[in-house]
């Protein structure tokens, strides 16, 4: 009994001592991350795989959920609407909740799910075989070469892809609106470019930046300093999608209470 | 200039209650092959490691040619260009191939140059133009060492180091490295600092060996001394012996 109480204020301080060692190793690691995208060299070749990597290769999943994502949405809001007689409504909720909400965070998650754990298990793999090691000796700084490229790429791709992802999901109401619920084509259209603003776009996309942000800083953080060999691979990974996942919706809602507030 | 290439002083490294390396030194000549024995847990990658900048020690000073080393003076002397590490595992780049691992530091280059400094390199080491355009996954075990020999030398560095060159090689592939490592520092005319476990690799490539017991040298020689150094750690060593004054821990 006398041990359970002496390790109850131990295993606080331990977690405190923790959570602060990773606020520092975070912090260091941005700031690595930082200097090294605003002092040469930066390695473009690595950088234009990693954008076809990232943003190319995510194509097809990031369009298809941005495909269903809007055709779910305008039958949701079709049987909503339709309890006080308000059906009209779909075309103009499909455009804003895609554009301003739906987009972005769907392909935020999507790319968090498929290239943060990517990042990672690659990442975590080459520190178990020496491989940053031996960037190190061969006069190479590993964050200037894996990260950066990785966490400029994820920034820039993910806008490009919540773009598209917003016009399919729009053309996905479109479709279900138009064939399955009886709507007009000329008028679904017509009302989705009434209700949009530059402004509802542009704040997708801004957040689709963070959000690319945060999945490659994750994936590469979490992979650079796995530790455990093939285990810590494992771990390294499910923490790096995980937490990816979490700052994206934690990151979403402080992003759209500051769009809201201006 | 010194005949000195490195010197080590009271080198100290633990981790939490562990002392790793304690009270370390040692000084390397120049152009000599330097081997560094001891079982596993002994110390010898954390020295390695702190020669290389990838730990840092917690005291004690390094100096490579007279110039102590730490974050900042490794760049201001270029220290990574002067040196070749052959890792454990061979640590090559999987998304790279052959031809790009070897010439991977040489920067400001043409694509036709690199290529001729690959291909004069993987020469070196015995293997032909036919495996540079392959990909680490594509080359056996040996050849991924041989691969990452070429590699370390790729720069004509002044310092090698070789990190348990023969670790997981059937013997005449072992065989085939330590020929190629005295034949590379015979022709690169580097120094060479080697840590193994393997006696056969170590008789055959050091000039000096050094025997590495609790974060410290325990006894220095030349190969032909190893046999009859009276030295009971030593003789248990060299003879795989279970018995004698080094302990076993398991839990460790």
């Amino acid at each position: 009994m006398i041990n359970y109480i002496y390790n109850i204020p131990h295993a606080i301080g331990s977690n405190v001592l923790n959570l602060f060692a990773h606020i520092g190793k975070i912090s260091i690691f941005f700031y690595e991350i930082i200097f090294c995208t605003f002092t040469l060299p930066l390695y473009f070749k690595t950088f234009f795989n990693q954008i076809i990597k990232i943003g190319y290769n995510s194509l097809p999943v990031i369009g298809l959920t941005a495909f269903f994502t809007g055709s779910v949405l305008a039958l949701q809001i079709y049987v909503g609407g339709s309890r006080f007689n308000a059906e009209s409504i779909v075309a103009s909720i499909v455009a804003l909740g895609i554009t301003r909400e739906l987009g972005p965070v769907i392909a935020g998650l999507m790319l968090a799910g498929r290239v943060s754990a990517s990042i990672s298990a690659e990442i975590a793999t080459m520190k178990v075989t020496e491989q940053l090691d031996a960037l190190t000796t061969l006069s190479t700084n590993p964050i200037r070469y894996l990260v950066v490229p990785r966490v400029l790429a994820a920034m820039l791709t993910l806008p490009v892809l919540v773009l598209i992802a917003d016009i399919i999901g729009i053309m996905g109401g479109f479709v279900v609106a138009t064939q399955s619920l009886g709507f007009i084509e000329q008028s679904y259209i017509k009302n989705t470019f009434d209700i949009i603003q530059l402004n509802d776009v542009i704040s997708g996309l801004i957040k689709a930046a963070v959000f690319g942000f945060i999945v490659a800083f994750m994936g590469c953080y979490h992979g650079y300093n796995s530790t455990g060999g093939a285990q810590g691979v494992g771990r390294s990974t499910t923490k790096a999608v995980v937490s990816a996942s979490i700052l994206i919706l934690a990151s979403n809602y402080i992003l759209t209470s500051l769009v809201f507030n201006s | 200039m010194t005949d000195l290439i490195l010197k080590i002083e009271k080198l100290h490294k633990s981790f939490g209650e562990k002392v790793i390396l304690n009270d370390f030194n040692i000084n390397i000549t120049r152009n000599t092959s330097q081997v560094i024995i001891g079982g596993s847990g002994t110390g010898k990658s954390v020295l390695l490691k702190c020669i290389l900048g990838l730990i840092e020690p917690d005291q004690g000073i390094i100096s490579y040619n007279n110039t102590p080393l730490n974050r900042d003076t490794r760049k201001e002397i270029n220290f990574y260009d002067e040196i070749g590490m052959l890792f454990q595992g061979a640590a090559l780049f999987d998304s790279l191939t052959v031809w790009e691992n070897i010439t991977f530091a040489i920067k400001s280059k043409r694509k036709s140059d690199l290529r001729e400094i690959a291909l004069d390199k993987i020469h070196k080491v015995g293997l032909d133009s036919t495996v540079l355009d392959l990909y680490p996954s594509e080359l056996s075990g040996g050849m991924q060492k041989r691969v990452a020999l070429a590699r370390a030398i790729a720069k004509d560095p002044q310092l090698l180091f070789f990190d348990e060159p023969t670790t997981g090689l059937d013997p005449i592939m072992a065989d085939v490295i330590n020929n190629l490592i005295n034949e590379i520092i015979d022709q690169v005319g580097a120094t060479a600092i080697t840590i193994t476990h393997d006696m056969e690799s170590a008789k055959k490539i050091a000039d000096k060996i050094s025997m590495l017991y609790k974060g410290n040298i325990i006894w220095s020689g030349n190969p032909g001394e190893i046999e009859c150094s009276n030295n009971p750690y030593v003789d248990q060593f060299i003879n795989g012996r279970s018995e004698g004054p080094i302990k076993i821990n398991i839990k460790d």
